[in-house]
Order: C-alpha cells, then structure tokens, then sequence
C-alpha cells in the first residue's frame, strides 16, 4: 500500500467520523442535547477562541506544562541514573520506587492542595511529581541498555570516566530517552489536566469540566477539541526531536 | 606444495626482542563458593611482529589473559610487560584490542568509529580523517566510510573494528576470538584478510580463538590452554611457509599441526 493510498484511508476514515458525529444528532436518532452536531461544535470553537478567559487558560496550561516537564524530566532522569549506577543505592530505592510507581498518583492530589493551594505551583508541583516515577524507571532502564562491551571498547582506547559517560553512555541511552521524553510528556499533561479540571480557577482543564458540569456541551466538546490539538502539538515537538537525534536508527 | 617443511617441534628458544612478557600469572576470582581460581602460573614471551595464537576450551580464561595483556583487568598476581614495561591501566599508544562482537557503536558512521580513539585524545580533525581514511584503504573498505554499522555485513563491521583497532598505530594486537560470530566462508576470507594486513603493518599480534584450523593457518606460534583453572600445556610452532594459502589447510603437514594441537586440547579433558 503507497504512502499516498494510507493518508487517503485515514482522511476517509475522519471524514465517516466527522460526519456521523454531524449527521446522527441532526435527525435526532443521537440526543442533540448529549452530543451537539460536529458544525455546532466547530462555530462554538470559533467562538470561545475570541473570547480573552480562554487565550488566558491555553497560555497558563501551557506555562503549567513546560515548568513541570523542565522540573520533572531532567530530576528523574538524574535519580534513574543514580540508581541504575549504585549498587546500594539501587537495591535500596528500586523495590520503593516501584512500588510508588504502581499506586494511582491522582490520590495524592488534596495532600498537594492542602500543602500548596490551588495556584500555578500546585499544579506545576503535582504534575511534576506524577511524571517523576515513569522518568526515573525509564532512566533506569536507560542506563541499563548501556553495552558493557561498549563501555570495555572505549576503555581499551583509554577514555577518562567523563568521556565513557558523554560518548558511550549518553549516546547509547538516547533513544530510550527520547521515547521517555514523549511518553513524560503524556503523563505530564495528564497531571496538569487532573490538577486543573479537580479544584483550579483557570486553565483548560477548569474551563472544560465547568463547561461539564453546567451542561454547555457545545462548549464542552470545543474544549476537547482545543485541548487535543494543544495536546498534540507537545507530543509532536517532542517527536520532531526525537526523529533528529536517533537519525541512526533503522 | 614441495616447500612444506615437516616441522613439528616444540618451541625452546626466544626471539631476542620481546614485544609480550608474562611471567607467574595467576588469578583468583571471588565466586559463590570462594575463591575460583581461573589462571594458573602463565609464563609466555612473544617476540616483537610475532603471530601468537591462543587455543583452549571454553571457560579456560584466554579471554580474560587477553583482558589482563590489554590493561583491562587485574590479574591476583605475576607480571605483564608490554613493550618492555608493565601494563597496569588499558595504553592505546601500546595495545590496540579487537573484541569479539565487533562492539563498533551503531550511532557513528563505519569512518567516526575507526576515528573514535583519535577523537578521545583530541587528536586535530584533518589528521583524524585522514588516518582512519588511511585504515579504512587498509582493511579493504574503501567507499564505505560513511555507512553505519546496521548496514554493514558482520564480516565488514569486524574490518572495521580491526581499523579501529590499529588507527593508533599500537605495535601490539590483541584479538579477542574476533571472527567467532562469522559464518564459515567469511572467517577464512577474514583470516586471509587479517594475515595481509599483518603483513602490512608488521604488529604483533596475540590471537585468541576456537577453531584449531584457523590456528593453524593464522599462527606462527600456538599457545594450548587447559580447562579451568587455565595453565598452558602445550607451546606447537607453526612453520608453515608465508604467505599462507588456502591449499595448504588440505596438506598432511597441516592436518599433523591441527591433529598434534586436539591431542593436547583432548589429553587435558
């Protein structure tokens, strides 16, 4: 199958989407009220996108998310590598980790608002923190796809400790950073999102489940759409990193 | 094939001018149960450009007394004199080693591989390039610089490694079973391969393998090892003639060598 004839085969897939989501509340067989037809969605869009409350929660959420992947990304990684490296330091804190790791984050929301409030550092604060655990086992896994024979190449060549980290290490570990990054991003978003839609005043997360909870479902689905693309466009710009660096791959 | 001398003598005298020394080597290793020992009292010489080829049973630590010779481990005791001096920490200037997995890096092309130990000395660019150009002629792989290792065959990543190996231009090399993971027809074009850029460049080279037919056909000299814990018990010259050829694996004198190097393996099991 050509690139051309699976680009042409998604388009008509959206389309058939698009045009049921247009179609079946208009004759009434979907209850208009519950899903409002696609072009109401598009024209409340439209709409909300002029108004200065939304510019404002797109450029807070954003904020959010970038201060949170800058704090969270590069903290987990150095602790994963820590941990990868340590013999001690690693049987200590691994099964600890793990453990933390596989306990829904989402619980230790109100324990951050009782702490923080409901302001930009609580949100910045909790998405970090759920985004911590997935960066450092990834960073632990990382380190351990390091090739020893690798490492024993550039040793027999005499590198320095600091060489073998900068030239064996961080390029080995790169591609399953990158993945980290992309994978990051999603929980991070994900936390922002809990953070914003469980007790905020601004953000798309709030104005979504405001939209919700009274009932303006044109503006609800608008909303979805908006945060998607926004959603998307991070994944993307870590994607479009990722595709740089690991150039080498097949 | 009239110039194929019988010679089946044990090797007595030294060359005058050694390139490898190791004396009273031993090592003992920590295992579950205590102390293991996995070499026991090596004593070998090999002289300056000499083609020294190591034979032993799996687990008979040849590799890790190649590891010792490179500077890569410590060995519990004894000495190793390299070049006329110890060698207690991995030397580029005096030892360039080829491991068994090719171990080349998948994120530099085949050229930024072989200029790899240039570039930790931060040796200048121009030179750099030049130099692993010059090795890339060597080793046959002209036009090929630019390629990553995942599109190299396993019998050109292994050229590569060997360019490596030798961009410093270290007289000593150490090979660790280096054509072990190549299919049959590639590692007898790779041993040739291997004794004509030997031929070129006049190293010394320390061998560790297998298979005793490449021995025979690589080696001047074969050194024998036992099982664990490793001693050598059995030094077989070679005195094939040069430049060895593939004729001569299916004359007596080289199936006597291979024959005389198994009942030794064979003995000690």
């Amino acid at each position: 199958m050509t690139r051309f004839q699976l680009i042409a085969i998604r388009l008509l897939l959206l389309a058939l989407v698009l045009t049921a989501w247009q179609v079946l509340p208009r004759n009434g067989i979907i209850n208009p009220l519950l899903l409002p037809p696609f072009s109401d969605v598009l024209s409340t869009l439209w709409e909300i996108l002029g108004r200065p409350q939304v510019h404002e929660a797109i450029l807070v959420t954003s904020a959010e998310v970038i201060v949170a992947f800058v704090i969270a990304v590069p903290l987990g990684a150095a602790i994963g590598v820590l941990i990868a490296e340590h013999d001690y330091a690693g049987q200590i804190f691994k099964p600890l980790l793990f453990y933390v790791f596989s306990v829904p984050k989402s619980i230790f929301l109100p324990m951050f608002i009782l702490i923080m409030g409901i302001g930009f550092q609580q949100k910045v604060a909790y998405a970090a923190f759920s985004t911590l655990f997935i960066v450092i086992m990834s960073a632990t896994a990382a380190v351990e796809s390091v090739r020893t024979d690798h490492v024993l190449v550039a040793r027999s060549f005499g590198a320095t400790r600091w060489q073998i980290l900068t030239r064996v290490y961080v390029p080995s570990m790169m591609p399953i950073l990158l993945e980290t990054l992309r994978i990051s991003m999603i929980f991070n978003f994900t936390g922002v999102m809990i953070a914003e839609m469980y007790a905020s005043r601004t953000g798309l997360g709030y104005l979504i489940a405001n939209w919700g909870e009274n009932f303006q479902l044109p503006q609800l689905f608008a909303g979805v759409i908006l945060l998607a693309v926004v959603a998307i466009a991070f994944n993307e710009a870590v994607r479009v990193l990722e595709h740089r660096v690991s150039a080498w791959r097949t | 094939m009239a110039n194929v001398s019988p010679v089946l003598s044990i090797v007595r005298d030294e060359p005058a001018s050694a390139a490898i020394e190791v004396a009273g080597l031993t090592h003992v290793y920590d295992g579950r149960d205590g102390k293991v020992p996995a070499l026991t009292d090596i004593a070998m010489t090999v002289g300056a450009g000499r083609f020294v080829v190591i034979v032993g049973p799996s687990g008979c630590g040849k590799t890790s007394l190649l590891m010792m010779m490179a500077g890569l481990r410590h060995q519990t005791s004894g000495t190793i004199r390299i070049q006329g001096r110890p060698i207690d920490n991995p030397d580029p200037e005096r030892v360039g080693v080829v491991f068994q997995e090719a171990s080349l890096f998948p994120w530099l092309t085949a050229l930024d591989n072989i200029e790899f130990p240039l570039a930790l000395r931060h040796a200048p660019k121009a030179e750099r390039a030049e130099r692993a150009n010059q090795m890339l002629n060597l080793v046959g792989l002209q036009g090929f610089g630019a390629r990553y290792p995942h599109e190299l065959s396993g019998g050109m990543k292994q050229r590569v490694s060997i360019a490596r190996g030798l961009v410093q231009d270290p007289p000593v090399l150490l090979m660790d079973e280096p054509f072990a993971a190549l299919d049959e027809q590639t590692r007898m074009t790779m041993g040739h391969e291997l004794l004509r850029i030997w031929s070129q460049t006049a190293k010394t080279v320390v061998f560790v393998t297998h298979s005793l037919t490449e021995a025979v056909y690589l080696a001047d000299e074969v050194l024998v090892m036992s099982a664990r814990p490793g001693r050598i018990i059995g030094r077989i010259a070679i005195n094939l003639p040069r430049p060895r050829t593939y004729e001569m694996m299916a004359t007596d004198i080289f199936g006597c060598l291979r024959d005389r190097i198994w009942q030794q393996i064979r003995k000690e099991g």
